[in-house]
């Protein structure tokens, strides 16, 4: 337990490092963007010089890179994280598209989760047999589509044809809206966890203990979902809770397809338009999120595997 | 009119669609319409804003919710709409009288003030509104954008309300065109209620209008709003009674949502254009646009400084087959410096220098001594150009015989206007003009005089010639005037060839089937008269 506080609050100082560190990076490369934000605000009809001014001083792009990075700097220790060129509050953005992208990759997850443990599980007990070999090749075909591709087609099958599906949009609520890009995205982890469920899985059930529990005499269903289950789960659950702070970030196209108004869509406006304040917030936030997953996996990790713990 | 390049944001709230008949599991939109539904669901991009100075994508939206002074159709004659008249003796001196009984959707009746405070509002630097370069020309706005410090005044001299009905503008310069500037894209010459100004940010997320719509509900980022027929307008009554604006950031995602029938209306993605007629049949509308496209080029550089190597890339381009693979055929291949719709324009005045002819090229170029080293065609990154510009790096590579000639996208719109405006682009680059009037005015002077805005979208091309001709142009008492002064513009343009030509834009939509007609004007719908079933 000490052991792990420490771990805990090392992990901590780390994130305050790491913090300043990402926001000064994140936020001079967004500087060093070639091109000047507010001249391209009018398309391709110029502004007039005075707006052009106006605006800059506005936003404070007339300041030096450090000037303005103090302040933003100082603006978020005041919770204040700044407002993007329409004057909209970049905190009531993420406010608004926070829950959206985490229900996304939530539904994503647990449908990798499902199907992928699923697969992993009929393959190590089936081994080699066609419904192995048949899975290990849908898996990895599917994977390796490109993900707009599965993206635009599921649309044109089970929206514009089949009218399951809205097209796009989160207006049906979950899961209606959620489901169709959730599958898309949870497509391409699921060769991943599928593989990694097997091997453990084969491992485990060659292992002694599974040997003692069915010399008992245990029934197989028993066997495989409690017993095996438990320890060949090790790998793949690391690799799931990771991959959920993948998910957060990783859903930029498939937001961009669906018409998701989640964080990845956010960003990637804000790169396009060069909003300083909102790609730092948003990819901060990311940021800030893979690290407390990866923390949490290595808790879990020590949770799962008593020899984690013992080192 | 439209920044066609440039995509945005977006969703959708279940209430209007439902209303409009489109359940999510229903099979098709016209299955859910009864015969006294007549709403409308419209897709766009994401506005920037709602208020009519200050908006520069949501042209859509704030022509639904304002009436302009003037009307324009598509014979281009200009009609008095909430104007009564605009008079004038000299061009300069302008006397705007206002028809009586028009109120704003709150009430206020329409004054001469609600223009003047408004204009004066916009036109003031500090502000920084977007639309504030549409005031230029009147007197005083230099005083309110004054080239350093703050201005000392908030009100343009040259304008002023001289009764309840009545106002008058004086402008820098004559300008025969004024009442064309005064039509419904220009909507920085859009009034604004007195209640605007007790919160111009939330006035920013529901606009009071005294157009042929109300908003029922303040617009909320990424969400569709709908507004509503009033019935207080004075106008042309609405056909449509209610239209949603839903905004989507993926415009082929639109596309495929209109194919759903989950949305009615959207402007054809540039990358549809080879599908759309496959897609959607009849349902597939091209109009003619005030928007042109052309190369321009960096003068300044030895290698493009030569008039013959620019004709002589223009007549490499086979304008034809490009428009074939990369629009569908939607386009038209680019004969003059304005598009055929803009009153008064001669298509074909570029003669020989805008035909495909590889041979006349290639000895065009070499009289000018021939073309050494890389051509480098640079366009925004981002923005679906790539096909075109490799298109176009082809035709010149093959038919003039340049050994390398590279299409090259810029990281964004923003580092590609920047190489334009600090004068840095390396090559022939991309160009495009999209006109808020259908005057050749509005392209002529943006692109091809110095005082137009957009110099260094054209290599910061200058003639004394064209700024006299235009300046005779503004000063002509009739429009067939007017008109042959920019013949003569684009005759002495064209002897320069500072620009390529490429394509006349025809700005295409798609609907649902539930959309039996879509009239347009300057290639856009009017949505009030966008008939559904």
């Amino acid at each position: 337990m000490n052991k792990a506080a420490i771990v805990v609050g090392r992990r901590l100082g780390e994130l305050i490092i790491v913090f300043l560190g990402v926001t000064l990076l994140i936020y001079l490369m967004v500087f060093a963007l070639p091109g000047d934000p507010i001249k391209a605000l009018g398309g391709d009809r110029p502004l007039t010089d005075s707006v052009v001014h106006a605006l800059r001083a506005k936003y404070h792009l007339d300041e030096p890179f450090f000037e303005q990075y103090l302040r933003y700097l100082w603006g978020l220790l005041h919770g204040d994280f700044g407002v993007d060129f329409n004057d909209e509050s970049v905190a009531s953005q993420m406010a608004s598209r926070w829950p959206v992208t985490i229900t996304l990759a939530l539904t994503a997850w647990v449908i990798e989760m499902i199907f992928g443990v699923g697969l992993g599980v009929i393959s190590a007990l089936r081994r080699g047999s066609f419904a192995d070999q048949a899975i290990l090749i849908f898996t990895i075909v599917i994977g390796g589509i490109p993900v707009f591709v599965i993206g635009v087609a599921s649309q044109l099958v089970f929206s514009v044809r089949l009218h399951w599906f809205p097209v796009a949009g989160i207006v049906y609520g979950w899961p209606k809206s959620y489901i169709l890009p959730a599958v898309v995205i949870a497509i391409f982890g699921l060769a991943a966890v599928s593989r990694l469920t097997r091997t453990s899985m084969i491992e485990t059930l060659g292992s002694d203990h599974i040997r003692a529990v069915r010399a008992r005499g245990l029934p197989p269903a028993r066997i495989v979902g409690v017993h095996a289950m438990r320890s060949s789960l090790i790998p793949t659950a690391t690799y799931l809770a990771t991959d959920l702070g993948y998910l957060m970030g990783g859903t930029v196209i498939i937001e961009g397809i669906f018409n998701i108004p989640g964080v990845g869509n956010l960003l990637f406006q804000a790169i396009r338009t060069h909003e300083g304040p909102t790609v730092v917030g948003v990819s901060t936030a990311l940021i800030l999120i893979f690290l407390v997953t990866s923390v949490l996996v290595d808790l879990l990790h020590a949770a799962l595997d008593p020899r984690v713990r013992r080192r | 009119m439209r920044r066609s390049v440039i995509g945005l944001i977006a969703i959708a709230a279940a209430t209007t669609l439902v209303a409009a008949g489109c359940g999510p599991t229903g099979t098709s939109a016209s299955a859910g319409g009864s015969a006294a539904d007549t709403s409308l669901v419209y897709a766009t991009g994401e506005p920037d804003h709602l208020t009519p100075g200050r908006q520069t994508v949501a042209f859509d939206q704030v022509m639904a919710l304002f009436a302009p002074l003037t009307w324009i159709d598509n014979s281009n004659k200009v009609t008095d709409l909430a104007a009564k008249s605009v008079t004038t003796t000299d061009n300069k001196n302008w006397t705007i009288t206002l028809r009586s009984g028009w109120k704003f959707q709150n009430g206020e009746p329409v004054t001469a003030q609600s223009y003047v405070k408004a204009w004066n509002y916009e036109a003031y630097g500090p502000h920084a509104w977007e639309n504030s370069g549409e005031l230029a020309e009147i007197v005083g706005y230099t005083d309110l954008n004054p080239a350093k410090g703050k201005p000392k005044t908030t009100e343009m001299s040259g304008l002023k309300a001289t009764g309840t009905d009545t106002f008058t503008v004086e402008l820098t310069h004559p300008d025969s065109q004024f009442p064309m500037q005064l039509t419904q894209a220009q909507t920085g010459f859009f009034p604004m209620p007195e209640a605007a100004y007790k919160d111009l940010a939330a006035y920013d997320r529901k606009p009071i209008g005294n157009g042929p719509y109300e908003m029922t509900e303040a617009w909320k980022d990424n969400q569709p709003f709908t507004v509503q027929a009033w019935k207080g307008y004075q106008g042309p009554k609405a056909v449509t009674q209610k239209v949603t604006f839903k905004s989507y950031t993926n415009m082929d995602t639109a596309y495929t949502d209109v194919q759903a029938g989950n949305a009615d209306v959207v402007f054809l993605p540039a990358d549809k254009m080879t599908s759309a007629k496959g897609d959607f049949g009849d349902h597939l509308y091209s109009f003619d646009s005030p928007g042109i496209d052309y190369l321009g080029f960096p003068l300044w550089n030895k290698k493009y400084s030569d008039p013959r190597v620019r004709e002589a890339i223009s007549m490499s381009i086979n304008r034809q087959e490009v428009n074939k693979a990369i629009y569908g055929g939607l386009y038209t291949p680019a004969t003059a410096l304005t598009p055929p719709d803009m009153a008064g324009t001669q298509p074909g005045i570029c003669g020989q220098y805008c035909t495909f002819n590889p041979t006349q090229a290639k000895k065009l170029l070499a009289e000018a001594g021939g073309f050494s080293g890389e051509m480098d065609l640079i366009y925004p990154g981002g923005d679906g150009l790539d096909s075109l510009y490799q298109a176009y790096a082809n035709q010149i590579r093959q038919n003039l015989g340049i050994a390398k000639v590279v299409a090259k996208p810029s990281a964004d719109w923003a580092s590609y206007y920047a190489t334009l405006t600090n004068s840095t682009v390396a090559g022939p680059h991309f160009g495009h003009w999209g006109a808020l009037y259908t005057s050749q005015q509005n392209t002529l002077r943006s692109l091809f005089t110095t005082a137009g805005g957009c110099y260094f979208c054209t290599g910061k091309y200058h003639n004394d010639d064209v700024d006299k001709l235009m300046a005779k142009a503004d000063s002509a008492t009739t429009q067939s005037e007017a008109n042959t002064y920019y013949t003569q513009v684009q005759k002495r343009v064209l002897q320069d060839f500072p620009v390529v030509p490429t394509f006349f834009d025809r700005y295409s939509y798609v609907t649902s089937t539930k959309v039996t007609k879509l009239p347009s004007i300057e290639g856009s719908p009017v949505i009030s008269q966008i008939k559904v079933s």
